[in-house]
């Protein structure tokens, strides 16, 4: 099946929404639950599976596998599809779930494949298969912050993935080797080596508070970093939640602890 | 010439996320034709590196050093990769026989690790497994180290808190009968008896660790002739002797400490319920056949006759009571039986009293 290739813009500085704009007949496929708003004559489609041509070719049994592959990667067992059904150019807007940038990554120009954290994918043209790869580095998929199991994305259409905090992209020449903090990895090139290496020393390893591993990313080709993994984030809120022990602070009240009689529950 | 693979190639002047390529093997020859090219790169097979690459691995990476730079060549499917293994190694390339030496290793120190991944895995499983098949010998050797004077404040602590529930009689000839027959069964035994006469009607007695030996009105009235009591009693002996208590404690502990490892909570109140527990607890099947087997030498080297304990116990059996934990009445009956046998026509003094 022929890639759709579709236009979008993307819009807001670190909570972002990409508005896909769609040729009549053009399709895109979406996260379930990613969708934000659509305009008249966009009709939903939801599809058990990934909606590709691949899985589609397979008949009930392909079908079921794309459904657990997406499983496998956290992600719900049905894509929706969004088709134009006008006679004109429509727009459909997918959301990011947490603060973060979108990356669009056209496919075709990084040799038809990319490497992603599961979960991080949000909307591509209709077309793009979403698969799994599975880790087989017992060491990287234990300690490397992605776990045994990363989406896979095929096909030479564009796909949009999010990144959590500030997007860093490096292209790293063949043999360059990158050190990054595990989970912060958003996506690479199969042609890159994602690897473990040890920190080196045991004072670190105990006490720099970046664990016993560095994933390291080894190149030929593109890799995609983030600032900010969700889970650091959501680590940091509830440690700071005063309902879960942390210390209620910046209401900015004078009175301190009094104001918080005086002002009522915040919560 | 086969079908050409389809290739990323990373080089001098190409883009660093990598060049679609063709890449072709004619007879001795490789040829690489990156997209948009006007014209293939033919490399010599002799000076190329080879080296698995991919996630998950599977592809191949051909390199090799130019004037210009260094140049690799990605084939990153695993179907094309693998085809091109079989090729390359018909047409001899050099390097591929290395390549597939180091995928072996590979392979095999991956099939260790995930083989001793899953074993960890399932340690917990095996654990149990383990312990179920070898709990009684597990539970002995626990139980070894415990001194006697230890097992004997268990076992007054325990009568402690069931002395509130049973009406003890500690008065009067069935008590002094217990006790005489009791002393003379217990003679040279390193734990210290006490006898109790409990008045409940159940046909029951009980031993708990240390030596105390509960008997119950009901049993004694049930009781034909001196030597029938005689044989409860040393059946209840053998399992102060042996210490089947704090097997069976030791046991019960033993599975909680387990399941705690496994389901990874510590329940606390072991302690707490150790001496209700110990009132209540049944012992195995195999306690009570080595307390009847320990009960029937322990009559004969007290010189009683021990038909009175085959008596009983047939007797019981027929009333259809007594613990269900019991040997079967059946096999319980044979056993005895060919004790009986065993023995002979050996003459013991009748005992005295009802």
């Amino acid at each position: 099946m022929a890639m759709d290739v579709i236009d979008y813009e993307i819009f807001g500085d670190d909570i972002q929404y990409v508005e896909v704009e769609l040729d009549p007949g053009e399709a895109a496929v979406g996260e379930a639950g990613a969708m934000m708003m659509m305009q008249d004559g966009i009709e939903m489609d939801t599809v058990f599976g990934d909606g590709s041509s691949q899985s589609a070719q397979g008949g009930l049994l392909g079908k079921l596998m794309g459904a657990g592959k997406r499983l496998l990667t956290g992600e719900s067992l049905f894509t929706t599809i969004f088709h134009n059904e006008a006679s004109g150019k429509r727009r459909v807007a997918f959301a990011a779930p947490y603060p973060g940038h979108i990356v669009p990554i056209s496919l075709a120009d990084i040799g038809g494949t990319l490497i992603c954290q599961k979960d991080s994918f949000l909307c591509a043209a209709r077309g793009v298969s979403l698969g799994i790869a599975f880790n087989r580095k017992i060491g990287t998929g234990l300690f490397g912050g992605e776990g045994f199991i990363m989406q896979k994305l095929e096909g030479d259409g564009l796909a949009f993935v999010h990144a959590g905090g500030t997007l860093a992209v490096r292209d790293l020449k063949p043999g360059e080797r990158l050190r990054i903090d595990t989970g912060c990895v958003v996506g690479f090139q199969p042609s890159v080596d994602f690897d473990i290496q040890y920190v080196g020393k045991l004072k670190s390893a105990l006490f720099s508070g970046e664990g016993l591993f560095f994933a390291t990313l080894t190149g030929p080709g593109r890799v995609w970093i983030q600032s900010l993994p969700l889970s650091r984030l959501a680590n940091r809120i509830i440690k700071s939640a005063p309902a879960a022990g942390g210390r209620s602070v910046g209401e900015g009240s004078l009175l301190g602890g009094l104001g918080g009689l005086l002002d009522g529950d915040n919560d | 010439m086969t079908a050409p693979f389809r290739a990323l190639v990373f080089g001098p002047g190409l883009a660093v996320t990598g060049t679609p390529a063709v890449l072709a093997i004619q007879g001795d020859a490789l040829t690489v034709t990156p997209q948009g090219a006007d014209h293939p790169l033919t490399l010599s097979p002799s000076t190329l590196r080879l080296r698995e690459v991919g996630f998950g691995r599977g592809g191949i990476e051909l390199a090799w050093h130019a004037p210009d730079g260094d140049w690799l060549v990605h084939v990153l499917d695993p179907d094309e990769a693998t085809r091109l293994q079989g090729l390359a190694q018909r047409s001899g390339l050099s390097g591929m026989a290395a390549l597939q030496a180091t995928v072996k290793t590979r392979r095999r120190r991956r099939a260790v690790g995930w083989t001793s991944l899953a074993i960890l895995g399932l340690s917990p499983l095996l654990a149990v497994i383990v312990l179920y098949f070898n709990a009684d010998r597990i539970a002995a050797w626990a139980i070894q180290s415990v001194p006697e004077d230890t097992e004997a404040r268990f076992g007054r602590s325990a009568f402690e808190a069931l002395r509130g529930r049973l009406s003890l009689r500690d008065e009067g000839p069935e008590i002094d009968r217990v006790r005489t027959l009791g002393k003379r069964l217990t003679q040279g035994s390193p734990h210290r008896y006490q006898f109790h006469v409990a008045e409940d009607a159940t046909v029951n007695a009980f031993a708990l660790p240390g030596g105390i030996v509960v008997v119950n009105t009901g049993l004694l009235q049930a009781m034909q002739r001196p030597e029938e009591l005689a044989g409860v009693l040393g059946h209840e002996i053998e399992h102060v002797e042996q210490r089947h208590s704090l097997q069976a404690l030791a046991k019960d502990w033993g599975w909680r400490a387990a399941w705690a490892l496994i389901a990874g909570e510590w329940g606390g109140t072991l302690a707490a319920d150790a001496a209700t527990q110990l009132g209540s607890l049944k012992f195995s099947r195999d306690a009570e056949r080595q307390a009847d087997a320990g009960g029937f030498d322990r009559l004969v080297a007290a010189g009683i006759d021990p038909s009175g304990m085959r008596d009983f116990f047939r007797r019981l059996a027929a009333d259809g009571g007594f613990l269900s934990t019991h040997p079967s009445g059946a096999e319980r009956e044979q056993q005895m039986d060919q004790r009986m046998q065993r023995l002979g026509s050996r003459h013991f003094e009748p005992l005295a009293g009802p």
